[in-house]
């Protein structure tokens, strides 16, 4: 994955958005919406016509921007880059996976929570093992 | 001296073992506050949603519409304050604590006002007319008079953000002792 410059110690950033027409729009309520001079937004309303490699394209544009701190991304558009989101390593910005109107949260899928069973995982199978 | 040695060796990997179970209890501890804190999301999105969806019932999907979006350059008001703990070294595991900043005015006029007034100064009424002025700036893409239900959705999705930029504080303590646990383990 393509590397970030650091953001500077005590420094804002925007909260990026990968979700359904409603979340982006009850989040751009709440007044995180970004536009910069170039007409680039900080958020990708995904629906039916929207491509993987599109959503693929959008992960990575918001991991490696300089002025992002947040990335929400709804779970179910995580499952469809989940290797790309699974592969993500870094603690800025925070990937943090999000439900949807229609797709409700799973633990089993969330990222963060995998690595937790991973981990309990291995460790059950080295107590096995003792 | 070889029963001190031993005495030492001891003591040394009671310290260590000490070490782990409490990186253990803090990982645990956070795992939990993370499941806790994405429930609570959960049912705050489901209410915005609901208003959300309320709203457009009443005022017309014509009018609530992605597409009414302005693209004109526009800073968010609404954003997030790093803090690394130890001077941005990234290198170093040390959790990043994030601060959510809600409503930053978006008129010069209104910067230098609120520049020249600190925050143990200016009145709470200030402060609440301020928010409301943001606030409605946002909701007027939508066209000037909204449905009340817009309004609450607004505050909904604002309290699913503080419970984010939580759950993000709360994922970086997860990871930082996940990381430790891993090394001890290695």
């Amino acid at each position: 994955m393509a590397t970030r410059t650091q953001m500077p110690s005590n420094s804002s950033g925007l909260i990026a958005m990968i979700a359904d027409e409603d979340t982006i729009t009850g989040f751009l309520l709440a007044g995180v919406g970004n536009v910069d001079i170039r007409r680039k937004t900080n958020y990708l309303i995904v629906d039916s016509k929207t491509t993987v490699k599109q959503i693929e394209d959008a992960f990575k544009d918001f991991t490696t921007r300089e002025d992002v701190a947040i990335v929400l991304i709804s779970q179910y558009v995580a499952n469809m880059v989940r290797f790309v989101v699974d592969s993500y390593n870094n603690p800025v910005p925070a990937i943090l996976e999000i439900p949807s109107k229609d797709h409700p949260y799973d633990p089993q899928h969330d990222s963060v929570l995998s690595r937790v069973k991973y981990l309990f995982n291995t460790e059950s199978v080295a107590g096995d093992r003792r | 001296m070889g029963e001190e040695n031993e005495a030492t060796n001891t003591q040394q990997s009671t310290t260590v073992s000490e070490e782990q179970n409490e990186t253990a209890l803090n990982f645990l501890d956070s795992v939990d506050t993370y499941l806790i804190l994405i429930e609570s999301l959960t049912s705050t999105l489901r209410q915005g949603w609901l208003e959300l969806s309320s709203a457009r019932h009443s005022m017309g999907g014509s009018r609530l519409n992605t597409v009414l979006l302005s693209l004109k350059h526009h800073s968010a008001p609404t954003t997030v304050e790093l803090d690394y703990d130890n001077a941005g070294s990234m290198t170093k595991s040390k959790s990043t604590q994030l601060t959510l900043s809600k409503w930053k005015s978006s008129d010069k006029k209104d910067s230098t006002q609120e520049s020249n007034e600190s925050e143990a100064t200016a009145s709470p009424l200030k402060t609440e007319n301020h928010l409301q002025k943001e606030r409605g700036k946002v909701l007027s893409m939508f066209g000037g008079m909204v449905s009340p239900k817009l309004r609450a959705s607004q505050l909904s999705f604002e309290t699913a953000l503080e419970t984010l930029v939580e759950i993000a504080n709360v994922r970086s303590s997860i990871l930082e002792a996940h990381r430790a646990l891993i090394l001890h383990k290695g």
